[in-house]
Parts: C-alpha cells; sequence; structure tokens
C-alpha cells in the first residue's frame, strides 16, 4: 500500500509539474493546528477557519498528508446517510484493528478533511492513523476524490437536497459522476443498486464495483408524491416502471423505453423483523453466505446505510464476524436520532434536511408511542440550504392525522415563520403553534412543556442543530462534538 | 358547501421541483377554510383528460431531464391549452412550465424545446444560475402589493411585445436578470420563476386565483377574508430577507 501510494505521489507530482514541498506543509499543518487550538477556545468546533487557511498555504496539503496512511483513504459520499454509514464504516475497520481518522462532525468539504488530518497528524508531520475514513460533501467530491487519491468510495443515494447550492437532480448526478471518474485505477465503488440515477453511471476502467440493495416485502411508499425526484430513466429519460418503492425512488426499477433497469445488487437485505427494544433484525445475503444480524438502529434509511457500510467491509475483505460484532454496537451519529435524559424527560434530536429524510424521521418518530411534544427548527444558512421550499415537500401532514398526540409544536430557527405557516397548512389549529425564532429558548419553552416522564423531539436543519447542541451541551447534556472519541 | 373548483395538477410526478406541493396546499386549504368544495384531479404523461371541467390548472417546476417528457405529452394538448386560456381559465405556471407556456425553451445544453405557445415569451439559456430570495411589486392589485419567493433558474425568458409582467422586481434578478421584469399574466394565466412555496407566504395570490377560478365558472362568490396573521409574518419576514439582497 505504502509503494502505492508514493507511485501515485510521482504521478501527481508529474502531472503537477511540482516537487514536494515539505516545508510548505509542514507550515500549513502548523497554522492549522494554532488555528484549530484558537477556535476551540473560542467555544467553535474548528472544522472550518483553520482548514481553509492552511489550504491557502499549501493546496496540496490533503493530498500529502492523505498519501501518508498507509491504509489509504475511504470517502463516504451522497444525499442522505453519509454520516451514519461513515461511522458505521469506522466502526467496523477500527474493530478489525485499523487506527482510523474520521470527519465525524460532518465537516465534509476540503477545509473539513483538512482541519481533520491537520489534527490527527503531529508537528513534524506524523500522521496518526492507519486509514482515513472521510464523509464528503457531493459538491465537493469530485475535487475531493482527485486530491485523496481514495482507496474506495461508498455513494449513499442522490436525492433533492439543497437545490439552491446544486441546481437540480440532473447536476448532483454529473458532480457523482466526475467524482468517480477522478478516482483512482484500481479503486473500489460501493453503489446503491436501488438508485437509478446512480446504478446508470459506468463506473471506470480497472476499478472494481460492489452494489447493494434491498430485497424486502415492504408496504408501498406512502408518499409517493413527495420527494420522488427521478421519475424518468436517466439513460433514454423515458418513464421509469416501479415493482417496488422503499422510499423516494429507492426501489426495483425499470425503464419503460430501453434496457435500464435495477442491477441485481451483490449484497441483498432479504429480511427484517423491528425489535422492541429499538433494535432491527435483519438477514444479509452476500455472495458467498448469509448473515443474521441485530442492529440498534431503526428506518428504512438505516437499512441502505448499514448495507453501505457492509458491502464496502466486503469489498475490503472483512471476516463477517468482524463486521456483525462491530454492528452490534452501532450507536447514531452526532444529531442523527441522538437520545438525551433531563429530569426524566427524554430528548431525541433528529437532523432534517431535505424531504426524503425529513419524511423518514417523521415515519420513525410516530412509531413511538404517547405524547410528543415537538420543535421543528429551520434555519437558512448556506450549509442548510437557504431555499426553504423543501418545507413544502416534506410529508408534516402525516403529523396532522394524530395531532392530539402533538401537545406543543414549536417553530424555531431563522425560518421559524415559514415553518409556523407549513404547520398551519399541515392541519394544525394557529393556535396550537408556537413560534420561536431563538433556538435555545425553543428547547427551554418545550422543556417547561414536557411532562416528566415526557418526551421531546428535536428536528432541526444542520446549523440549528449546532446551536441546539451546544444549547444542550449547557444544560449539561452530551458532549460538544469536538471532544468526542 | 357553497362553490366548487375543479383544479387539475398536471403531471404532479414529473413537475415537483421546489415545493410546489405546497401551492396545491394553499389551494385546496384555503378553498376549504371557506367552504368552498376542491376537487384535485392529477393527469399525468398519456392520460386521456381533457380540460372541459377543468377551472384552474396548477403545473410545477421540472428539471431539463422531465421538462422533455412533459413537453412531448403537451404538444397533444396544447391547442386545447390555447382554446381553454383564451376563454378565461385559471392557470398557474411555476418555474419549468412557465417556461414551457412561451414559444420556446432552450435547455442550457442547447437543446430547443417547442412549447405550448400559450403565451408571447420565450427562454434561452445564459451563464449561471438566477438563485435567491426575491420580490417583486405586483400590479394584479391597486394599489399593488408585494409577492415574495426564491428563484432558481438557469433559462432567461424575454417577455413579448405588450405582454404584461406578473411584477416589477423590487429585489432579486426575475425573468431574466436585466429588465426587472418577473413573471408574466396574460387573460388568467400567471406564470413565475417564484417559488418558496410561493402561494403560501402570498395568500392574496391565492385568493386572487380562486377568486378566478369562480368567476370562471359563475359561480358569484365573494371570498370571506381569513385571518392570515401567521402567512403575513411569514411575508413579512422573507420580504426582509430578499432586501438584504444587491438590487
Amino acid at each position: 500500500m505504502e509503494a502505492g501510494n508514493n507511485q501515485r505521489q510521482n504521478q501527481h507530482n508529474k502531472a503537477t509539474g511540482r516537487r514536494p514541498s515539505g516545508l510548505r506543509l509542514l507550515v500549513a499543518s502548523w497554522i492549522g493546528k494554532i488555528l484549530i487550538t484558537l477556535t476551540r477556545r473560542l467555544g467553535k468546533g474548528g472544522t472550518t477557519l483553520p482548514g481553509r487557511v492552511a489550504l491557502a498555504v499549501d493546496p496540496e496539503l490533503n493530498f500529502k498528508l492523505a498519501a501518508r496512511l498507509k491504509g489509504g483513504t475511504l470517502m463516504i459520499t451522497g444525499t442522505n446517510g453519509k454520516t451514519t454509514t461513515a461511522s458505521l464504516i469506522d466502526g467496523i475497520l477500527e474493530k478489525s484493528g485499523l487506527k482510523c481518522i474520521h470527519n465525524q462532525s460532518g465537516s465534509n468539504m476540503s477545509w473539513g478533511v483538512a482541519s481533520t488530518l491537520i489534527e490527527n497528524s503531529s508537528w513534524t508531520g506524523r500522521i496518526d492513523g492507519d486509514m482515513a475514513v472521510m464523509e464528503v460533501d457531493e459538491g465537493a467530491f469530485p475535487g475531493i476524490a482527485a486530491a485523496l487519491q481514495p482507496r474506495g468510495v461508498v455513494v449513499t443515494n442522490i436525492f433533492r437536497d439543497q437545490l439552491d447550492r446544486f441546481g437540480e437532480i440532473d447536476s448532483i448526478q454529473a458532480l457523482i459522476k466526475a467524482g468517480l471518474d477522478a478516482m483512482p485505477p484500481e479503486s473500489f465503488q460501493v453503489i446503491n443498486a436501488d438508485d437509478p440515477s446512480l446504478a446508470s453511471l459506468e463506473k471506470n476502467k480497472n476499478s472494481s464495483r460492489w452494489t447493494y440493495g434491498l430485497d424486502l416485502e415492504l408496504p408501498p411508499d406512502r408518499f409517493e408524491n413527495t420527494g420522488q425526484d427521478l421519475k424518468t430513466c436517466p439513460v433514454c429519460f423515458h418513464k421509469l416502471d416501479y415493482t417496488r418503492i422503499y422510499f423516494a425512488h429507492l426501489g426495483h426499477y425499470r425503464c419503460t423505453g430501453c434496457n435500464y433497469r435495477r442491477p441485481e445488487p451483490d449484497v441483498k437485505l432479504t429480511d427484517l423483523n423491528e425489535g422492541a427494544s429499538g433494535t432491527s433484525r435483519i438477514r444479509v445475503s452476500l455472495p458467498d453466505q448469509t448473515l443474521q444480524l441485530e442492529i440498534p438502529l431503526l428506518g428504512t434509511y438505516n437499512l441502505y446505510n448499514i448495507l453501505a457500510a457492509i458491502t464496502c467491509a466486503r469489498a475490503m475483505d472483512i471476516s463477517s464476524q468482524i463486521i456483525s460484532s462491530a454492528l452490534k454496537e452501532a450507536t447514531p451519529s452526532f444529531g442523527r436520532m441522538e437520545r438525551f435524559k433531563k429530569e426524566g424527560r427524554e430528548i431525541i434530536m433528529a437532523l432534517v434536511k431535505n424531504p426524503v429524510g425529513a419524511n423518514e424521521v417523521l415515519r420513525t418518530v410516530l412509531n413511538w408511542t404517547g405524547q410528543i411534544n415537538l420543535v421543528v427548527a429551520i434555519n437558512d444558512r448556506i450549509a442548510d440550504g437557504t431555499d426553504v421550499s423543501w418545507l413544502w415537500d416534506v410529508d408534516f401532514e402525516q403529523l396532522y392525522t394524530v395531532k392530539d398526540r402533538f401537545p406543543t409544536v414549536i417553530a424555531s430557527g431563522l425560518r421559524a415563520r415559514d415553518m409556523a405557516v407549513r404547520f398551519k397548512y399541515a392541519g394544525f389549529e394557529p393556535g396550537q403553534v408556537l413560534v420561536e425564532e431563538n433556538t435555545g429558548r425553543a428547547i427551554e419553552k418545550a422543556m417547561e412543556h414536557t411532562a416528566p416522564g415526557g418526551r421531546l423531539f428535536i428536528l432541526p436543519t444542520y446549523t440549528a442543530m449546532l446551536e441546539m447542541r451546544e444549547h444542550l451541551n449547557k444544560m449539561g447534556l452530551g458532549n460538544p462534538y469536538w471532544e468526542e472519541s | 358547501m357553497t362553490g366548487k373548483i375543479n383544479i387539475y395538477h398536471l403531471y404532479p410526478n414529473h413537475l415537483n421541483l421546489y415545493g410546489d406541493r405546497g401551492n396545491m396546499l394553499a389551494l385546496c386549504r384555503r378553498a376549504r377554510w371557506r367552504g368552498i368544495e376542491v376537487n384535485i384531479v392529477p393527469v399525468g404523461p398519456g392520460d386521456g383528460i381533457n380540460f372541459t371541467s377543468c377551472d384552474l390548472l396548477f403545473m410545477g417546476g421540472g428539471q431539463d431531464s422531465d421538462q422533455k417528457l412533459v413537453a412531448e405529452d403537451l404538444k397533444e394538448r396544447s391547442a386545447e391549452m390555447r382554446r381553454a386560456a383564451e376563454e378565461n381559465m385559471v392557470i398557474f405556471a411555476v418555474c419549468g412550465s412557465y417556461q414551457l407556456l412561451g414559444s420556446y425553451y432552450t435547455t442550457a445544453r442547447g437543446e430547443k424545446i417547442g412549447g405550448l405557445e400559450i403565451i408571447n415569451l420565450y427562454t434561452d439559456p445564459g451563464h449561471g444560475r438566477l438563485i435567491g430570495n426575491a420580490a417583486i411589486s405586483c400590479s394584479l392589485w391597486d394599489p399593488s402589493r408585494t409577492l415574495v419567493g426564491f428563484e432558481n433558474h438557469g433559462g432567461r425568458t424575454y417577455l413579448g411585445e405588450n405582454l404584461q409582467p406578473l411584477g416589477k422586481v423590487l429585489y432579486g434578478y426575475g425573468n431574466n436578470g436585466t429588465d426587472k421584469t418577473e413573471g408574466a399574466v396574460y387573460n388568467n394565466v400567471i406564470g413565475t420563476y417564484l417559488h418558496g412555496s410561493l402561494l403560501p407566504k402570498n395568500p392574496w395570490l391565492t385568493d386572487h386565483l380562486l377568486q378566478k377560478a369562480l368567476a370562471y365558472r359563475h359561480q358569484d362568490i365573494t371570498l370571506r377574508e381569513l385571518d392570515d396573521s401567521l402567512e403575513i409574518e411569514a411575508h413579512q419576514a422573507a420580504l426582509k430577507l430578499a432586501e438584504g439582497r444587491p438590487r
């Protein structure tokens, strides 16, 4: 592996016409390290600014530091499920005895990758880890793939997410394609076979491809008109016919116009039982064997994340014993159904960022019994998406059908008023909806309304989640994310 | 129930890019809150449905690949739609389908898609997408009122002579980023690039469409006032956001 990386380094230097500059890299990472310490002292996560400045000093920092990882880098990209999938893969690799570097705080642009690499290297530039597991934003995927020259990539799905940033689904697909094309030869790709826009992408020569998908009899998608981004064939633009839809456009499809159809996946989930204690009991069929697993994660979207992680591990020849024992200990990732306890009340926080993900979260919320207090906090900063129209594609109407179970509904965040209108048109009485723009005060109000033994769900967008997590930390709940192991 | 409106939703599975569901919800809720019955008819590609009993036709946004499929199917219906538009049927088209109302639409890849020729306008590609919060001053009312939304389009739309825009751009890009027009109005046909969703935050536009749909079927009903305080707050907040943009 080391030899391979040196070879890549040489190829890269030839291509860029530059000599390796060790000094520039050192200066860049020192500046980065100092800035990380400073920003942390100011109480920030330190994942953006240090990486940006360090990359300005040495634009090849990501490439140079990643080349020092003897096990190479894995990238996880796609619209939904990146964070959970990356953390599942990280858990499996750690179990197999590899020390992994992981950008688990969700800072998934090139500067986030840089900050993570800098943080895990010494002042002399020695990197403290065998492998890196990097969650990567779809928009940044081509650039980061070219820089990191990863050993493998997992692409989870393409949904409508922050269209103001990317334009449309067609252009997200083009970004994924450009990223796959930038992967080095001999690398492997793990692709969701149930997503027609991904499975149609041709793999580049010499790389290997692994696919995964669900093979379950599930009730058809209840929200068929929402978030179904892709109904036309990505090859010939005719209509796609589905025999099964798991959610949004994920399912078993074939084109009515050309030969394009769902490829038979290498790794399939063939059986599912939801355990009462918040676990999923699943059966996974691999080319050479079948695995029975019990995993402490719920929801169809997590089934895809689990499959992606298993498939990636198999692509790396990791034994099924290691996979099983690692997945058994899986915990929800940062802000993805995280659970906190306070004075006999349970607080559950789940990130919402696009219609498909939010619908799945709402579906999971409704799986809980009893009364539920709800805070939905919508920010419209760049990391959240500045266009909030996606709120109207989320099926909040499903809450209305059981609206007596929601004694308090609070709309919060910079776009609290848009969310309040959304609740009103979902069928809630205007008097039932509280508007509290300040996310911290929204938590306090919601806690006041939550009786002991009661349950509070907080559904924030990304930057609202960062704010609210900080507030929960002040209440003595959870740790700042950069202090987590 | 007094009054009834038939809303035809054109290609709900193909034209639904930016919260168009919100526009449909706003129309339905605001009619039903006044005891007006709403009947929604989803129309898919190839469905043998004509518009003889349609009062209000809603068309949402689509991305290029969907738009092509839709444009082909619409060719079959274009004569019928033109006739209905001349007879004052209400048509509300957002973004991608607004472009289709014109004579042609050239995609970013340079492909020219023939339009429905209902409104005298055309759309060419431009450099970069026009994205952000926007506000316009709309003269469907006297005095004119503001409409707020979010725009995100690559195409530049140019209005033909004597065609009335939906409004004058206060903040944002509008039809093409140069002539300060946004959207178009012809008879009871309204096309716009604004989503967000548009109708929930601009309840007066929703009511305008409902009122015109009732009048189209000679239903003499005046829409009762509703308590729109939440909607107005959201409108004002969005207006403030748009103000933050360069003129």
